[in-house]
């Protein structure tokens, strides 16, 4: 990590806020996110890293600390659930009024959290299908399947006539 | 030239450049034929370059609040170092209760950089507001509850032959136990804090010295079981005078 220049560092850093936005919708979080990513990968950067397949990594260790605070979040929602508050909405404020500008990205929202992960991952930066299957850590089976229903998914809402998804034919 | 047809995953691998180059050209020949298909392929990958064209710029952190590689680097390392005292002052900080303990806590993380770094962060943090534990008018009140606090500390200076009077104080915490800040204020509003803690492992007792931060200056020493410093403005003219007077009586 330490062979990038300032220019491909700060890059970096924004291909891996983006994607932390689109998980948490929240820019608060998705800072912290990236914070914890990047501290993590220094503490480990004994795990030598081509340049090429850095980013790879380093975005598995994003979504891998998304899923932990995910599930600390659950915890903590039952945790508050049992002292009798209710969770509170996360409000997400900057990515929402992003997204609201743009009917694309409207579209892209509504997909559930793992398909824009993988839409993320595979189209916007252009990780091979294998190295989104260890980001997402699930089977190459499962990227091609999940790929296929998000685009499939994405199409339906862009063309504004969703199908219920019981109907939508399993691949 | 086998016409095999693709199945749906080749399709996507397609759209994705990941077939290689002669199975590419056999599907790209399949969608020549298929045009339905090929419609559907198209707006497929249509949509990925909408949303790449979207996205591009997102996430673009606004202002300059850009990670430092080396920065960070240099927090893991003192992380490691006093992860077991940090816990201890982060019970203490929710033992002090509330928004305050957190930024007390807030407060610690950058401790330890440089010299009293913490006495001049609290001094931003808590000088300013109205945040403090006590808020006291008179030299009687604040020596007493600095006694309460800290039992082994000397007198409190009477300042006010330099303008300043006693406003309040508060009780802060770091990785070694509890620290003070102590507010004073002159007539024109300009404000000065004496900040006190235990020296400890990490902060032995040290020369005395002073530098400037930002605008503001900080005046340390140590003296009997304490670590001391003076923030006030950089630009404060009274700031030597009363450092010696704090150093005289304390």
């Amino acid at each position: 990590m330490h062979d990038l220049d300032e220019q491909q560092w700060r890059e970096l850093l924004q291909r891996l806020r983006r994607f932390a936005l689109w998980l948490c919708r929240d820019s608060g979080s998705a800072d912290d996110l990236v914070q914890a990513t990047v501290e993590r990968a220094l503490s480990r950067s004994h795990q030598r890293h081509e340049a090429a397949d850095l980013r790879a990594w380093l975005f598995t260790i994003l979504y891998r600390l998304f899923l932990d605070a995910k599930r600390r979040e659950r915890l903590h929602a039952r945790w508050l659930a049992w002292f009798g508050r209710s969770q509170e909405e996360a409000s997400g404020g900057e990515t929402e009024s992003i997204v609201q500008a743009q009917a694309d990205l409207q579209v892209f929202a509504r997909l559930s959290t793992e398909q824009r992960a993988l839409l993320l991952l595979v189209s916007v930066e252009g990780l091979s299908y294998k190295e989104a299957a260890q980001a997402l850590d699930i089977p190459i089976g499962t990227v091609m399947s999940r790929l296929s229903r998000a685009r499939a998914t994405l199409r339906d809402l862009t063309e504004g006539n969703p199908a219920p998804p019981a109907l939508r034919r399993l691949k | 030239m086998t016409r095999l047809i693709p199945s749906e995953h080749e399709l996507h691998a397609y759209i994705d450049d990941r077939l290689d180059p002669v199975r590419r050209a056999e599907v790209q020949a399949w969608l020549v034929a298929n045009p339905q298909e090929a419609a559907r392929v198209e707006a497929w990958r249509n949509d990925a370059r909408r949303l790449r064209a979207a996205l591009a710029g997102f996430g673009e952190v606004p202002g300059p609040a850009q990670l430092d590689l080396r920065q960070v680097q240099r927090r893991l390392h003192q992380r490691r170092q006093r992860r077991l005292a940090s816990a201890a002052a982060l019970l203490l900080a929710l033992g002090l209760g509330g928004l305050g303990g957190w930024q007390a806590r807030q407060a610690t993380l950058f401790a330890g950089l440089l010299p009293m770094e913490d006495a001049v962060q609290a001094h931003r943090l808590f000088a300013g507001g109205t945040a403090l534990d006590v808020q006291a008018s008179d030299l009687v009140q604040l020596q007493d509850w600095l006694t309460r606090h800290f039992d082994r500390v000397g007198q409190l200076p009477d300042l006010s032959g330099y303008g300043l009077r006693p406003v309040g104080a508060r009780l802060l915490s770091n990785e070694e136990g509890a620290a003070a800040l102590l507010v004073f204020q002159d007539g024109r509003g300009e404000r000065v804090s004496l900040f006190l803690r235990s020296p400890g492992e990490r902060y032995g007792p040290m020369p005395s010295g002073q530098r400037t931060d930002g605008g503001l200056e900080a005046r340390y020493w140590s003296h009997g079981a304490y670590n001391f410093a003076l923030v006030s403005g950089a630009d404060d003219a009274r700031g030597e005078a009363v450092r010696r007077a704090l150093g005289v009586s304390l």
